[in-house]
């Protein structure tokens, strides 16, 4: 037998008391902004959103990343063409899946009464520049993990993920709220 | 073409698994009410679906495992590997969740906003319970299709299990906030 429910919950149990951490700290964020989701029920659909996106994109390359360090047609320098080829495909698929996804959720608000009075267009651009940057920001932070990790003789297949899902939860919600201030909305 | 090749391969899924979260993004939109009633809710909620996501890919990633090394397969299902499996993550879901909820409780403690600690942990303690065994038994029927069908489960339990298990922790966080406002 290979697995042990012991061994399951001990090796199990680091991680994610460090994940944790961090997610409380992105939630104390969310309840200190708590009146102007209420007041923009909107955007609290968004959040499950732009987390999700973002942390996909960024497991994605991660995993491209890892297969290609451990093949070897990704080299270990900042200057590899390759990983900029993915890096920059990255940012075209978060571009695009930003700007459909916030479409889609406009109209589910729309379809909800949530939408209070802000514009479409205002709309899709708050969400689809916090989507920029936090791909942009997930995207540096999915190769600087594997790059590190590949160099360290540690298995960036394992490593990536979990980093950049949980950046990617606390930034998401920082980079909707400083284009909410920027946008002057909610406050 | 290399770059349209990528495209066309990662962009359907990764905006079908974003539509998956609209569902779950649209629960949080309906949960207003509750979050205004219960002071500490809305920071539980980005823990307890990081933690439903962290154990449910593990699972599913350790399945696959098991599957490429012939421990377990669609006629082999039920065995002794799987259930060491089911145990520590109910076992991980139900510490992990205590833990949430003490952190919740302290950290807002400390930002001068005073939830009810019996209520918040009992929330969030239900939530992780129930989402673990539901998911725990989605994980099985979703392995035990892709085996059936000779798929390879790495290309399939990550992406699926995240999008189940945003929306399921979703409506569990929610279904639980309602019992507990209603019984406490």
């Amino acid at each position: 037998m290979i697995y042990s429910w012991k061994k399951i919950v001990k090796y199990g149990m680091p991680l994610l008391t460090v994940t944790i951490l961090i997610e409380i700290f992105a939630g104390q964020i969310l309840q200190g902004r708590q009146n102007s989701l209420l007041l923009f029920p909107v955007f609290l659909i968004t959040i499950p959103v732009i987390n999700s996106v973002g942390g996909n994109i960024g497991s994605v390359l991660g995993a491209r990343l890892a297969s290609g360090l451990h093949v070897g047609y990704i080299s270990l320098s900042l200057e590899d063409k390759e990983m900029h080829d993915n890096l920059f495909i990255s940012l075209l698929i978060g571009f695009i899946t930003y700007f459909i996804l916030s479409i889609v959720i406009y109209f589910v608000a729309l379809f909800g009464n949530l939408t209070e009075d802000i514009a479409l267009i205002e709309f899709i651009a708050i969400f689809v520049l916090t989507g920029v940057l936090l791909v942009s920001t997930v995207a540096l932070v999915s190769v600087l993990t594997a790059f590190l990790s590949f160099k360290r003789g540690l298995d960036p297949d394992d490593m990536v993920a979990p980093v950049v899902t949980t950046v990617g939860d606390v930034m998401g919600i920082v980079f909707l709220f400083l284009m909410l201030g920027i946008f002057g909305v909610g406050i | 073409m290399y770059a349209k090749e990528m495209v066309k391969q990662s962009l359907p899924l990764i905006v079908f698994c974003g539509l998956g979260a609209i569902v779950a993004g649209s629960t949080l939109g309906v949960m207003t009410d509750l979050l205004r009633e219960i002071p500490g809710l809305i920071v539980v909620i980005p823990a307890i679906i990081a933690m439903r996501g962290n154990i449910s890919t593990a699972f599913g990633s350790r399945l696959g495992s098991a599957y490429h090394l012939g421990i377990i397969d669609a006629d082999n299902l039920w065995n002794e590997e799987l259930k060491q499996n089911i145990i520590g993550n109910l076992i991980l879901s139900f510490f992990v969740a205590i833990i949430i909820g003490v952190l919740a409780y302290a950290t807002s403690l400390l930002l001068h906003v005073y939830p009810n600690p019996i209520k918040l942990i009992s929330i969030v303690l239900l939530a992780g319970v129930i989402s673990a065994v539901i998911l725990t038994l989605i994980t099985i029927v979703i392995i035990y299709l892709v085996f059936k069908r000779g798929y390879d489960p790495d290309n399939i339990t990550g992406p699926a299990l995240a999008t189940f298990g945003d929306i399921i922790t979703m409506i569990c966080i929610f279904g639980s906030a309602i019992l507990v406002e209603a019984i406490l």
